[in-house]
Protein backbone atom coordinates (compact mmCIF):
# COMPACT_ATOMS: atom_id res chain seq x y z
CA UNK A 1 0.00 0.00 0.00
CA UNK A 2 1.41 3.37 -0.93
CA UNK A 3 1.68 5.04 2.53
CA UNK A 4 -0.71 8.26 2.06
CA UNK A 5 -0.05 12.15 3.14
CA UNK A 6 -0.60 12.86 6.15
CA UNK A 7 0.58 10.12 7.83
CA UNK A 8 -1.16 11.59 11.19
CA UNK A 9 -4.45 10.75 9.27
CA UNK A 10 -4.23 7.48 7.23
CA UNK A 11 -1.72 6.07 9.30
CA UNK A 12 -4.18 5.63 12.02
CA UNK A 13 -7.58 3.18 12.14
CA UNK A 14 -8.73 1.69 9.02
CA UNK A 15 -10.25 2.71 5.84
CA UNK A 16 -13.78 3.96 6.41
CA UNK A 17 -16.95 3.76 3.96
CA UNK A 18 -15.73 6.13 0.60
CA UNK A 19 -18.74 7.69 1.07
CA UNK A 20 -18.05 9.18 4.49
CA UNK A 21 -14.38 10.14 2.98
CA UNK A 22 -15.67 11.59 -0.17
CA UNK A 23 -18.34 13.91 2.13
CA UNK A 24 -15.35 15.32 4.31
CA UNK A 25 -13.59 16.44 1.22
CA UNK A 26 -16.83 18.28 0.14
CA UNK A 27 -17.17 19.62 3.26
CA UNK A 28 -13.26 21.20 3.25
CA UNK A 29 -14.24 22.23 0.08
CA UNK A 30 -17.31 24.27 0.81
CA UNK A 31 -15.12 25.98 3.57
CA UNK A 32 -12.24 26.86 1.49
CA UNK A 33 -15.05 28.32 -0.89
CA UNK A 34 -16.95 30.00 2.01
CA UNK A 35 -13.58 31.76 2.98
CA UNK A 36 -13.06 32.68 -0.51
CA UNK A 37 -16.42 34.93 -0.20
CA UNK A 38 -15.68 36.43 3.39
CA UNK A 39 -11.84 37.43 1.43
CA UNK A 40 -13.99 39.04 -1.31
CA UNK A 41 -16.47 40.35 0.76
CA UNK A 42 -13.29 42.11 2.93
CA UNK A 43 -11.66 43.40 -0.38
CA UNK A 44 -14.38 44.41 -2.70
CA UNK A 45 -15.66 47.07 0.37
CA UNK A 46 -12.54 48.34 0.29
CA UNK A 47 -11.68 48.16 -3.50
CA UNK A 48 -15.07 49.54 -4.51
CA UNK A 49 -14.67 52.66 -2.60
CA UNK A 50 -18.15 51.45 -1.10
CA UNK A 51 -20.06 54.97 0.20
CA UNK A 52 -19.69 54.06 3.68
CA UNK A 53 -17.91 55.67 6.80
CA UNK A 54 -14.50 55.01 6.49
CA UNK A 55 -13.48 53.22 9.70
CA UNK A 56 -16.95 51.72 10.02
CA UNK A 57 -15.72 49.91 6.39
CA UNK A 58 -12.24 48.99 7.08
CA UNK A 59 -13.12 47.74 10.24
CA UNK A 60 -15.70 45.25 8.48
CA UNK A 61 -13.18 44.56 5.79
CA UNK A 62 -10.73 43.59 8.52
CA UNK A 63 -13.65 41.13 10.23
CA UNK A 64 -14.36 39.90 6.87
CA UNK A 65 -10.62 38.89 5.47
CA UNK A 66 -10.32 37.59 9.45
CA UNK A 67 -13.10 35.51 9.28
CA UNK A 68 -11.98 34.11 6.26
CA UNK A 69 -8.26 33.35 7.20
CA UNK A 70 -10.20 31.61 9.74
CA UNK A 71 -12.28 29.27 7.56
CA UNK A 72 -9.25 28.17 5.85
CA UNK A 73 -7.43 27.33 9.02
CA UNK A 74 -10.30 25.90 10.13
CA UNK A 75 -10.80 24.11 6.79
CA UNK A 76 -8.13 22.02 7.10
CA UNK A 77 -8.01 21.16 10.60
CA UNK A 78 -11.12 19.69 10.32
CA UNK A 79 -10.26 17.62 7.30
CA UNK A 80 -7.39 16.12 8.79
CA UNK A 81 -9.27 15.64 12.00
CA UNK A 82 -12.83 14.57 10.53
CA UNK A 83 -10.94 11.85 8.39
CA UNK A 84 -9.26 10.39 11.24
CA UNK A 85 -12.13 9.81 13.33
CA UNK A 86 -14.20 8.40 10.74
CA UNK A 87 -10.48 5.78 10.74
CA UNK A 88 -10.79 5.63 14.53
CA UNK A 89 -14.85 5.58 14.26
CA UNK A 90 -14.76 8.15 16.75
CA UNK A 91 -17.32 10.97 17.53
CA UNK A 92 -16.42 13.70 14.86
CA UNK A 93 -14.98 16.98 15.95
CA UNK A 94 -16.63 19.83 16.82
CA UNK A 95 -18.64 22.79 14.68
CA UNK A 96 -17.98 25.47 16.79
CA UNK A 97 -16.07 27.46 14.99
CA UNK A 98 -18.90 27.80 12.33
CA UNK A 99 -21.07 29.97 14.99
CA UNK A 100 -17.85 32.04 15.37
CA UNK A 101 -17.83 32.84 11.88
CA UNK A 102 -21.24 33.55 11.22
CA UNK A 103 -21.16 35.88 14.44
CA UNK A 104 -18.30 37.73 13.52
CA UNK A 105 -20.06 38.16 9.45
CA UNK A 106 -23.01 39.32 11.70
CA UNK A 107 -21.24 41.92 13.75
CA UNK A 108 -19.38 42.91 10.30
CA UNK A 109 -22.84 43.40 8.66
CA UNK A 110 -24.28 45.59 11.42
CA UNK A 111 -21.19 48.12 10.95
CA UNK A 112 -21.82 48.33 7.61
CA UNK A 113 -25.74 49.39 8.03
CA UNK A 114 -24.34 51.65 10.77
CA UNK A 115 -21.81 53.11 8.61
CA UNK A 116 -23.88 53.73 5.52
CA UNK A 117 -26.65 55.62 7.62
CA UNK A 118 -23.73 57.80 9.50
CA UNK A 119 -22.80 58.61 5.73
CA UNK B 1 -26.02 -8.68 -10.33
CA UNK B 2 -24.88 -5.54 -11.19
CA UNK B 3 -23.40 -2.45 -8.89
CA UNK B 4 -25.65 -0.41 -7.90
CA UNK B 5 -25.71 3.50 -9.75
CA UNK B 6 -25.16 5.12 -6.81
CA UNK B 7 -21.71 4.85 -6.24
CA UNK B 8 -20.44 6.31 -8.86
CA UNK B 9 -22.78 9.85 -8.43
CA UNK B 10 -20.52 10.19 -5.00
CA UNK B 11 -17.21 10.59 -6.58
CA UNK B 12 -19.14 12.69 -9.45
CA UNK B 13 -20.01 15.14 -6.74
CA UNK B 14 -16.38 15.49 -5.04
CA UNK B 15 -15.01 15.93 -8.49
CA UNK B 16 -17.63 18.79 -9.27
CA UNK B 17 -17.19 20.08 -6.05
CA UNK B 18 -12.78 20.29 -6.41
CA UNK B 19 -13.50 21.74 -9.70
CA UNK B 20 -15.78 24.53 -8.78
CA UNK B 21 -13.24 25.41 -6.05
CA UNK B 22 -10.16 25.06 -8.04
CA UNK B 23 -11.64 27.42 -10.38
CA UNK B 24 -12.71 29.92 -7.68
CA UNK B 25 -8.64 29.86 -6.49
CA UNK B 26 -7.88 30.67 -10.05
CA UNK B 27 -9.94 33.69 -10.14
CA UNK B 28 -9.04 34.55 -6.90
CA UNK B 29 -5.61 34.82 -7.78
CA UNK B 30 -6.03 36.12 -11.27
CA UNK B 31 -7.47 38.76 -9.19
CA UNK B 32 -4.84 39.35 -7.02
CA UNK B 33 -2.68 39.39 -9.56
CA UNK B 34 -4.35 41.79 -11.50
CA UNK B 35 -5.21 44.22 -8.43
CA UNK B 36 -2.66 44.11 -5.56
CA UNK B 37 -0.24 46.69 -5.77
CA UNK B 38 3.29 45.39 -4.60
CA UNK B 39 5.19 47.96 -6.59
CA UNK B 40 5.50 46.23 -9.62
CA UNK B 41 3.72 43.01 -11.54
CA UNK B 42 7.47 41.00 -10.37
CA UNK B 43 6.47 39.46 -6.95
CA UNK B 44 2.76 38.93 -7.98
CA UNK B 45 3.57 37.31 -11.18
CA UNK B 46 6.39 35.36 -9.44
CA UNK B 47 3.57 33.66 -7.10
CA UNK B 48 0.71 34.00 -9.43
CA UNK B 49 2.09 32.50 -12.14
CA UNK B 50 2.96 29.42 -10.06
CA UNK B 51 -0.13 29.54 -8.44
CA UNK B 52 -2.03 29.04 -11.62
CA UNK B 53 -0.26 25.81 -12.56
CA UNK B 54 -0.44 24.18 -9.60
CA UNK B 55 -3.93 24.68 -9.55
CA UNK B 56 -4.05 23.76 -13.68
CA UNK B 57 -2.48 20.53 -12.47
CA UNK B 58 -4.40 19.99 -9.49
CA UNK B 59 -7.33 20.41 -11.93
CA UNK B 60 -6.03 17.38 -14.51
CA UNK B 61 -5.15 15.20 -11.18
CA UNK B 62 -7.70 15.68 -9.59
CA UNK B 63 -10.45 14.23 -12.77
CA UNK B 64 -8.15 11.17 -12.94
CA UNK B 65 -8.50 10.36 -9.33
CA UNK B 66 -12.10 10.63 -9.15
CA UNK B 67 -12.60 8.32 -12.23
CA UNK B 68 -10.53 5.84 -10.39
CA UNK B 69 -12.07 5.96 -7.84
CA UNK B 70 -15.48 5.85 -9.41
CA UNK B 71 -14.48 2.97 -11.00
CA UNK B 72 -12.93 1.25 -7.63
CA UNK B 73 -16.19 1.91 -5.85
CA UNK B 74 -18.19 0.42 -8.48
CA UNK B 75 -16.09 -2.95 -8.61
CA UNK B 76 -15.93 -2.55 -4.77
CA UNK B 77 -12.27 -3.25 -4.37
CA UNK B 78 -9.28 -0.86 -3.63
CA UNK B 79 -8.13 2.01 -1.47
CA UNK B 80 -9.19 4.94 -1.62
CA UNK B 81 -5.97 7.54 -2.88
CA UNK B 82 -5.01 9.92 -0.40
CA UNK B 83 -6.19 13.53 -0.75
CA UNK B 84 -3.90 15.11 1.92
CA UNK B 85 -1.56 16.71 -0.54
CA UNK B 86 -4.09 18.28 -2.83
CA UNK B 87 -6.19 19.20 0.38
CA UNK B 88 -3.06 21.25 1.81
CA UNK B 89 -2.07 22.62 -1.73
CA UNK B 90 -5.59 24.26 -1.79
CA UNK B 91 -6.07 25.16 1.72
CA UNK B 92 -2.55 27.04 1.13
CA UNK B 93 -3.15 28.95 -2.09
CA UNK B 94 -5.96 30.16 -0.33
CA UNK B 95 -4.21 31.07 2.69
CA UNK B 96 -2.09 32.92 0.15
CA UNK B 97 -5.06 34.64 -1.29
CA UNK B 98 -6.18 35.30 2.29
CA UNK B 99 -2.67 37.37 3.13
CA UNK B 100 -2.70 39.06 -0.46
CA UNK B 101 -6.85 40.06 0.85
CA UNK B 102 -5.00 41.49 4.15
CA UNK B 103 -2.34 43.23 2.24
CA UNK B 104 -4.99 44.65 -0.20
CA UNK B 105 -6.70 46.14 2.94
CA UNK B 106 -2.68 47.73 4.19
CA UNK B 107 -3.52 51.60 3.20
CA UNK B 108 -0.08 52.11 2.83
CA UNK B 109 -0.15 49.07 0.44
CA UNK B 110 -3.60 49.87 -1.29
CA UNK B 111 -5.04 48.49 -4.11
CA UNK B 112 -3.60 49.39 -8.00
CA UNK B 113 -6.39 51.53 -9.62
Amino acid sequence: MARRFPHAVYGQGEEPDARFSLANERTFLAWIRTALALLLAGVALEALDAPIEPSLRLTSALIFVGLGLLAIIHAWMSWARTERSLRLQQPLPGRAVGAIIVSGAAVAIVLIGVGSWLV
Amino acid sequence: MTAIADPGLQPERTLLAWRRTILALALGVALAVRYVDLGGPAIALAVGVPALVVLAVAYATTTVRYRRVARDLAIGEGEMPGVGGAVTMVAMIALVLGLGSLLALVPAVGLTP
